[in-house]
């Protein structure tokens, strides 16, 4: 197990140089120079100042100095500085990666509770009206785009029924105590959930269903029928915690999409979080801070896959003993 | 007093896409209080499916019993509720399935399934039926018991898992135990030692014991009373002594034939039974061993034999079974 | 042999058209390309033109039948365009990371040892990296145009293909008729594409049907947010639009969203068939 931990810490690391490499890359495939964008917003135009600005942001030499500088000062958690929002990216990130995980986790939340709990409902009444039910339903939510989704449940929810807020993360000019901050952030977070976990959440009950299908025509389920166990306790304690294997794996594979979905999301609900930020800064040609998400969304799915990796650890003896 | 087990009459049809198929047909056996009873066939003769109709664990769709009446010392499992039928799994029927490697969840210890099993039919707190498992892996004999409560089925070997799987099924001492090919899946040398096993328990707790088995060599060596199934039906029964001595179905004397003697140094050729068991879609209106059989006549291809009585519990379903006494045993089926 | 194509292929059409859901999916897929096809005669040449007052709902004028967005365009014809450029670019997108997927996953598998450890790892940094930054960040560097959008797309969306292709190869790399090629002095090259991609390649068809599917949703996600091309009509653009108005005419957002909805749903469907007709061992599931 340490081993893999190991492993995974090697993996991570070059996983975050290859993300800078590649973004570095393609920035610098981008017309114009860096400095051009910069100055073109701050209308700068005295060449002194330019000179300056060009040797302050290392820009004065060659794309492999840059590149190895900008590497290092990553592994020291320096991502650059952002000159329209004039402060170091790092910060401007971790203000707004909060949001982003609430939503993200919630999201998956959702996703996996759904996911399972229509999986495995669907195979054990597998080709009965509820199996065709949530079939169905799973085709239909796993086309529907996220952001038309969310619009939808605005229109439904917000608009028409006027339940729940239309967007943002608090009521603006409201004030609230604690508990009942937590409820107004609770109450702006169920729509944007929804129209993300409604997604994942097909495709979840898909590889659910499957997976339960599979386990079902194994022989120790058979086995553990002979035994005298009621078929409740069978689907729940043998299939039900075989069939979770390949849902782990998937969910390690996912959380990078989780992120890229919550992105356009937060666009559609004016959810504060990393996605606006990107909207903006990619929109402003912002590149420290692209990168700077980039190396973020690189780490969080490392470490996702490092959780993942314990979960499998857990939940299957045959992983320990290798 | 009634038999510990009597199956009179089954007939279990598969519902299929291309209609229903009889997959056995008006199949009876007895099994008496301490008796070994010998269940033998080719694959796909049903004897599995007999062993899951018992157990009420035949897959619901396609399989469904349409005729018949399986009693269990008198009552009758087909006609009991589901939940009644739970009480009676693993605490009066236990059951042993082919391939051990596969029978037990990877995802859980051996201590932790056989636990389960013991927890399931009798009100003792988790102390005790660790107690008791550990008693059930000793008389196993499985060594080092302690330790091999903690271990996965992937860190035992396949006969180690076959005795895990034995001490599930007489964890709550069942009056029956059926075997459904508990060797087949096991290295030779292990084979042996299984079988061993089996026949200990059997004598020990005086269980019932169906042994289902295609391999007639270890019939000779568990069974005091064999039963040959073939295409779902009975072809024919008989003491296990009298049945070697005497076959009286063309199909006992091809297995026979195809059987190498115990102790028979010379390895004289096989003899196999030439072609296969007919398939359920497939099964012919006479004899189901006309296509196979070396002395078939027209009339075993028009009508389906009755089973006829030989002696005292000795028939076989078979038009010639009468004139079969002189014949060469080795020639049927050459 | 001169029997066998014809016999496969009519097998091939049996099987498909056995699963219901999947010539339902073609039934769309296929009115969805007439009605691309036919726009310029249905309608006018620009549909990015002003035609009448903005916000006429749908089903009250003949002459808009799906009513007109909040400048007065008329929605049927940036419906029938828009599924000119939702084809296009899930079309080529999808072929483009085929492409790339299969010469990356075959020569991984084909050669191994170092190859196959840096192909490996840079399908991993693709898989890890959200698909929707890197095309967003794509498009911002190149510039908003169509085929900028549809080669961002197409190379993000390789890794699948490419893990798939290497896991195939692999498997066909050691069988006899291989080995026999190789004997026979063969090249690599002729061995890889003549020999072992054609057994490969059913898998991928299926997976390159799912992910014409996904590159509907992340182009329409893209216009969506804003940084499509400005000059044609996107269904993704189009609800973008309508967003400002959904108290009033939520009909804007609601019609391209089902037409999305009911063209990715298609060509999953055409997938689940592709895969039973295909992949005859992974069918009864």
């Amino acid at each position: 197990m340490k081993r893999s931990i190991v492993r995974r810490l090697f993996q991570i690391i070059s996983l975050i140089i290859g993300v800078i490499v590649m973004n570095f890359t393609l920035i610098q495939m981008a017309p114009g120079s860096l400095l051009d964008i910069m100055t073109s917003e701050q209308q700068v135009t005295d060449p002194a100042t330019l000179e300056h600005l060009r040797h302050l942001y290392g820009l004065d030499q060659s794309p492999l100095v840059q590149l190895l500088r900008y590497t290092w000062s990553v592994f020291t958690f320096d991502l650059g500085y952002s000159y329209r929002q004039n402060a170091p990216v790092f910060d401007i990130i971790m203000a707004q990666l909060p949001s982003t995980l609430l939503l993200m986790l919630t999201s998956l939340g959702v996703a996996v509770t759904l996911g399972m709990i229509a999986g495995v409902v669907a195979s054990v009444k597998v080709n009965k009206v509820w199996d065709v039910v949530i079939s169905l339903a799973a085709v239909f939510f796993f086309a529907a785009p996220t952001f038309w989704l969310g619009i939808m449940l605005i229109i439904f929810f917000a608009v028409q029924l006027d339940w729940l807020p239309v967007g943002g993360m608090t009521t603006i000019g409201e004030q609230f105590g604690p508990v009942g901050h937590v409820i107004d952030v609770l109450r702006h977070l169920i729509l944007p959930a929804l129209s993300l976990g409604l997604f994942y959440a097909a495709i979840y009950t898909r590889v659910m269903r499957a997976s339960m299908l599979e386990v079902f025509s194994l022989d120790f389920v058979r086995t553990a029928r002979a035994k005298g166990l009621s078929k409740t306790r069978v689907i729940l304690a043998h299939v039900f915690r075989n069939a979770l294997l390949p849902v782990v794996t998937l969910l390690g594979l996912q959380l990078g999409t989780v992120l890229g979905g919550s992105v356009v999301i937060e666009a559609v609900f004016s959810w504060p979080g990393i996605g606006s930020l990107m909207l903006d800064s990619v929109m402003s040609r912002n590149y420290p801070v692209v990168l700077g998400v980039f190396v973020l969304s690189a780490v969080v799915v490392a470490i996702a896959n490092l959780l993942v990796d314990l979960a499998y650890y857990r939940l299957d003896p045959r992983i320990r003993s290798r | 007093m009634a038999a510990l087990l009597e199956i009179r009459d089954l007939e279990v049809d598969l519902f299929t896409r291309r209609g229903v198929l009889r997959a056995i047909d008006r199949f009876s056996l007895t099994v008496q209080h301490g008796e070994t009873l010998g269940l033998v066939g080719e694959s796909g003769c049903g004897k599995s499916m007999t062993s899951l109709a018992i157990m009420g664990l035949l897959p619901v769709p396609p399989a469904k019993i349409t005729g018949g009446a399986i009693l269990l010392e008198g009552r009758d499992l087909t006609k009991l509720s589901d939940s009644k039928m739970q009480a009676v799994r693993g605490r009066e029927v236990g059951i042993i399935f082919q391939d051990p490697m596969s029978s037990l969840n990877p995802v859980y210890t051996v201590g932790d399934q056989l636990v389960e099993a013991i927890r399931c039919h009798f009100k003792l707190d988790r102390r005790a039926a660790a107690k008791r498992a550990l008693d059930l892996l000793d008389r196993v004999h499985i060594p080092d018991a302690r330790r091999r409560l903690d271990a996965y089925p992937h860190e035992l070997s396949g006969g180690m898992n076959q005795r895990v799987v034995i001490a599930m099924a007489i964890a709550c001492e069942p009056k029956l135990l059926i075997a459904d090919e508990p060797t087949t899946a096991l290295d030779v040398t292990i084979q042996a030692q299984i079988i061993e096993l089996l026949k200990e328990i059997q004598r020990e707790s005086r269980m019932g014991m169906v042994f289902i088995t295609h391999d007639l060599g270890v019939i000779a060596d568990v069974a005091d009373r064999v039963t040959v199934m073939y295409a779902g039906k009975k072809a024919e029964e008989a003491p296990v002594d009298v049945l070697f001595d005497d076959p009286r179905h063309p199909y006992t004397r091809g297995l026979i034939g195809a059987t190498p003697k115990p102790g028979d140094e010379r390895r004289h050729r096989l003899v196999e039974i030439p072609g296969t068991v007919p398939g359920l879609a497939s099964r012919p209106k006479g004899c189901a061993f006309a296509n196979r059989c070396p002395l078939v006549f027209e009339r075993c291809h028009v009508e389906a034999p009755a089973l006829v009585h030989q002696a005292e519990g000795h028939a076989a379903a078979c038009f010639l079974a009468d004139q079969m006494e002189d014949c060469d045993v080795a020639s049927v089926g050459a | 042999m001169t029997h066998r194509p014809p016999s496969a292929f009519l097998e091939f059409v049996v099987r498909f058209a056995r699963n219901r859901g999947a010539v339902l999916g073609a039934v769309i897929i296929v009115l969805v390309i007439a009605l691309a096809l036919a726009a310029p005669w249905l309608i006018d040449k620009n549909p990015l033109r002003i035609v009448s007052r903005p916000e006429v709902w749908p089903f009250t004028n003949p002459r808009f039948p799906l009513g007109t967005d909040s400048i007065g365009r008329n929605i049927f014809a940036m419906i029938a365009y828009g599924a000119r450029t939702t084809l296009m670019i899930g079309i080529v997108a999808a072929l483009t990371a085929t492409a790339i997927g299969v010469v990356i996953g075959a020569a991984a598998a084909w050669f191994g040892g170092w190859i196959d450890d840096v192909l490996t790892r840079i399908t991993e940094l693709f898989q890890t990296v959200p698909n929707i930054l890197l095309i967003m960040t794509v498009v911002a560097i190149l510039g908003q145009k169509i085929d900028n959008i549809t080669v961002a797309i197409g190379i993000t969306m390789w890794p699948g293909i490419a893990r798939l292709t290497r896991a195939e190869f692999l498997t066909l790399k050691n069988r006899e008729f291989v080995l026999a090629c190789r004997s026979m002095g063969m090249s690599n090259i002729r061995i890889m594409a003549g020999e072992i991609l054609p057994n490969a390649i059913p898998p991928v068809i299926v997976l390159a049907s799912v992910i014409i599917g996904s590159s509907i949703l992340f182009e329409s996600a893209i216009a969506f947010l804003g940084l499509g091309d400005p000059n044609v009509a996107s269904w993704g653009a189009l609800i973008g639009d309508g967003r400002t108005l959904i108290r009033r005419s939520w009909y804007i957002c609601a019609i391209p969203g089902l037409a999305i909805m009911l063209t990715v749903l298609a060509m999953n469907l055409i997938g689940d068939g592709l895969n039973d007709a295909l992949n005859p061992k992974l069918r009864d599931r």
